[in-house]
């Protein structure tokens, strides 16, 4: 039998024979390898994921411009920067006066589909007889339910209200039309859009910025209180992750430490008799190290692949959406696992190596 | 007998009782810190959400509409209705008048303002910055400084003048009351703080450049009794906006309160929905139109839930981790000890008097254990709380018995097994050390 091979058998009997022992040290680092996987595949998706829940904020950013209408050369290239996270409303306004009351009202041509979806929280009451969308305020206090004659100047057309909602902003004041009928009657195109990012805090700031610079006579306005809100609610919710996260990691890691180190300290007879029969300390130190390098390389895949899905059970059951494993981590946990039990196993061994080996098996 | 034993146990075995202790404290600390910072994160989100501004909107009930485009108001202040200043404050005593975090009452009209660069049109707007208010015997300050908070000024901020009707009519000749520019406005017309404007008669004094992102960025803003007294419309408002705190929206908050069982109807009165408190401000304000603002009260309860759903997720997984860390340790530790087991029973003793023995240990372990974690965890839970969100977590004293029966639940799980298995082999065989 070569060193090699008694060295290999020496390392699998001692984990066969002491079944539990090795199962309680595997388990101690699969835990830490499962709870860091887990927090850190969150943690790195978590921004993403938290700033898609403020969709529904409604517009986070509105571009007007100072005079005349927006042009295609412009809502072209606003279009292409707001192209699948987002959605872009260019809206016109106009006053109009209703003709039977005289009550003066703000009257808005945009996409109606668009505008609705732009604004989801909007409580909309579907009625099914016109077309236009009218503010919960203008149904109030025009004649309910009838057709109104609304005046632009000499241009006068009856509005069929299609559905009423309630938005609690200024909006329930202003009545909606397709913007192909605004446009043909007030002959006012849109110099507003409305537009709502999704993406990070800095991506928004990044994007408007990128807008301002190509079109300085555009003003584009991040909706202030939304992207704060959103800054905030991200960071600080990253942080207690992260946070909370490092305190467990840490935690668990000690105790693994602790428990790696005292089941070595437990061995010091098996220690004792490789001594006596000759063995030297590099030689017990390495087949101790090895041992503690195979069980924490076995603990931390199994961790690694049981945190990762732990991470995508939590995206899906929190967030409707699966949080991808991050095959970026798998080198950093195995090896941190590997380093950890090395050290938790090798340390205690130096304290050893300053007892005789004799002293030790007559259980000094 | 069994005393001594345990006795003896700790003193000699210290450095495996310490270990043992270790791990159960070092669990313990992470149960009592994740389960503080996950209940109270909930709290906290929520007072970030603020941010977002007012949730509720009160306007005049037979108020005319607004006519509004691009941040510029087109409506006189004198066609419209306005609420009676001097009937706010009854928005503090509502049944849900705790959770009220504050108020912003507005009037505004466009004016003509003559400055030293010419004159200029622009809004005059009338606001609370932070009005100390009386409400019975409490006093309070609110304004939008608190309900505004994304509202930024270069420069001070102008003092609010006394409640109304105290506040006795100032002297149009020496008075020059402070106001803001908002930047816009300031931009145009080369307004600098310090400078002085007029507008009807009066003088007054911009002690700062306001930023706001919205249509105030092109008005001049000034404390309400100011404005009140230059529009001449003693103790009115046209709107308040009000920033509460409530609870996610249910399909239970979308009732009609008027609709339903006596019981049932005080059920929803007393839950801190938008909508009840929206009623319960409708009652003591009974020309007023209270209206959720849908943006903000719709999504924060979603942005809400899902961070508070992702801490307790969290929480969860660490607790699980942090049990099975703590059984392993335990079990670790006894397996070393099957020698003493198989001394044990060949010198008689029972299973049940063995097992009694190490899960007394096992107990006091996990007591200590418990305790210290306790005192560590919340001493986490208070640093991440300062660190993070600048006020403290608190941690219920509940969760020290949570803590402890955890840990004694724990302890258990993890020597029950060990003991068993280490009975299991004989006395004789485990005591010439073959096992």
């Amino acid at each position: 039998m070569s060193r090699h091979q008694l060295l290999l058998r020496l390392l699998f009997k001692a984990a066969w024979v002491r079944k539990d022992r090795a199962l309680t040290a595997l388990i101690s680092v699969a835990v830490v390898a499962t709870i860091a996987t887990a927090a850190l595949t969150i943690y790195s998706d978590l921004e993403g994921k938290l700033s898609r829940e403020f969709r529904g904020f409604g517009a986070n950013v509105v571009v007007t411009k100072a005079s005349g209408p927006l042009t295609g050369d412009e809502l072209i290239p606003i279009n292409q920067v707001v192209e699948g996270r987002g959605e872009v409303v260019p809206v016109a306004y106009a006053i109009g006066t209703e003709r039977r009351s005289g009550i003066r009202v703000v009257v808005g041509g945009a996409d109606l589909d668009k505008l609705r979806r732009l604004n989801p929280a909007w409580s909309v009451t579907q009625l099914n007889q016109g077309s236009a969308l009218v503010g919960a305020r203008v149904a109030e206090k025009l004649s309910p339910g009838g057709d109104w004659q609304i005046a632009f100047g000499s241009a006068v057309t009856s509005v069929h209200p299609g559905a009423i909602f309630h938005s609690g902003s200024d909006d329930d004041s202003r009545i909606y039309l397709p913007l192909t009928d605004f446009e043909k009657l007030t002959n006012t195109q849109p110099s507003t859009a409305l537009i709502r990012l999704e993406g990070r805090p800095d991506e928004i700031q990044v994007a408007v910025s990128a807008l301002m610079i190509s079109f300085p006579e555009l003003e584009a306005k991040p909706v202030r209180q939304i992207t704060q809100a959103q800054a905030a609610v991200v960071g600080k919710t990253r942080s207690v992750v992260l946070a909370a996260s490092a305190i467990v990691v840490v935690l668990i890691m000690l105790c693994m430490v602790a428990t790696f180190t005292s089941s070595v300290l437990e061995r010091r007879r098996d220690f004792a008799v490789m001594k006596a029969l000759g063995a030297s300390n590099r030689a017990v130190n390495s087949f101790f190290a090895a041992e503690a390098a195979l069980l924490a390389l076995a603990g931390a895949v199994a961790g690694y692949v049981l945190g990762s899905g732990i991470a995508f059970w939590i995206g899906k059951a929190n967030f409707d959406a699966a949080i991808p494993p991050q095959p970026l981590l798998l080198l950093p946990v195995l090896l941190g696992s590997v380093l950890l039990a090395l050290i938790a196993s090798t340390a205690p061994l130096k304290l050893l190596q300053q007892i005789q080996p004799a002293a030790i098996l007559r259980g000094e | 007998m069994f005393l001594r034993l345990l006795f003896e146990s700790f003193r000699r075995q210290k450095r495996r009782k310490s270990v043992a202790l270790l791990a159960i404290a070092l669990g313990m600390s992470i149960a009592t810190a994740m389960i503080a910072v996950g209940t109270d994160i909930g709290d906290k989100i929520s007072q970030e959400l603020r941010s977002l501004g007012a949730n509720l909107v009160i306007t005049p009930i037979d108020d005319t509409l607004d006519v509004n485009i691009g941040g510029v108001n087109l409506k006189p202040a004198s066609e419209g209705a306005s609420i009676p200043e001097s009937d706010l404050v009854k928005i503090k005593g509502i049944f849900w008048g705790h959770n009220i975090k504050g108020y912003a009452p507005f009037l505004s009209n466009e004016e003509t303002f003559s400055g030293k660069n010419g004159s200029f049109k622009a809004d005059l707007i009338g606001t609370y910055f932070a009005q100390t208010l009386k409400y019975g015997k409490e006093q309070f300050s609110t304004g939008v400084r608190t309900v505004n908070p994304w509202w930024t000024v270069e420069g001070q901020w102008p003092q609010d003048y006394a409640e109304w009707p105290m506040w006795p009519t100032p002297d149009i000749a020496t008075a020059t009351p402070d106001v803001l520019a908002g930047g816009k406005l300031a931009a145009t017309f080369h307004i600098a703080t310090g400078d002085q404007i007029e507008v009807g008669g009066w003088r007054l004094r911009i002690s700062g450049i306001l930023s706001t992102g919205g249509a105030e960025d092109q008005a001049i803003v000034a404390p309400l009794h100011i404005a009140q007294t230059i529009l001449g419309l003693p103790n009115a408002v046209q709107r308040v906006t009000v920033s509460a705190l409530t609870k996610p929206e249910d399909a239970f908050a979308r009732k009609d309160p008027d609709k339903l069982s006596p019981a049932m109807r005080d059920r929803w009165y007393c839950s801190p929905y938008a909508n009840s408190i929206a009623y319960q401000i409708r009652e003591v304000l009974p020309n007023a139109r209270v209206e959720q603002v849908r943006q903000v009260e719709q999504n924060q309860g979603k942005v809400l839930s899902r961070v508070s759903g992702l801490m307790l997720l969290l929480t969860l997984a660490a607790l699980l981790a942090a049990a099975l860390a703590v059984s392993a340790a335990m079990a670790a530790t006894i397996l070393e000890r099957r020698q003493e087991v198989g001394l044990m029973k060949s010198l008689g003793a029972s299973n049940m008097a063995v097992a009694a023995l190490f899960l007394t240990e096992a107990g006091f372990l996990a007591v200590a254990g418990g305790l210290a974690g306790f005192v560590a965890g919340t001493f986490l839970a208070h640093r991440i709380g300062h660190s993070i969100f600048g006020s403290s977590i608190i941690v219920h004293p509940v969760v020290l018995a949570v803590v402890i029966v955890a840990a004694l639940l724990v302890t258990f799980l993890g020597s029950a097994g060990a003991v068993r298995k280490a009975m299991r082999f004989d006395p004789a065989v485990v005591l010439r050390g073959d096992a």
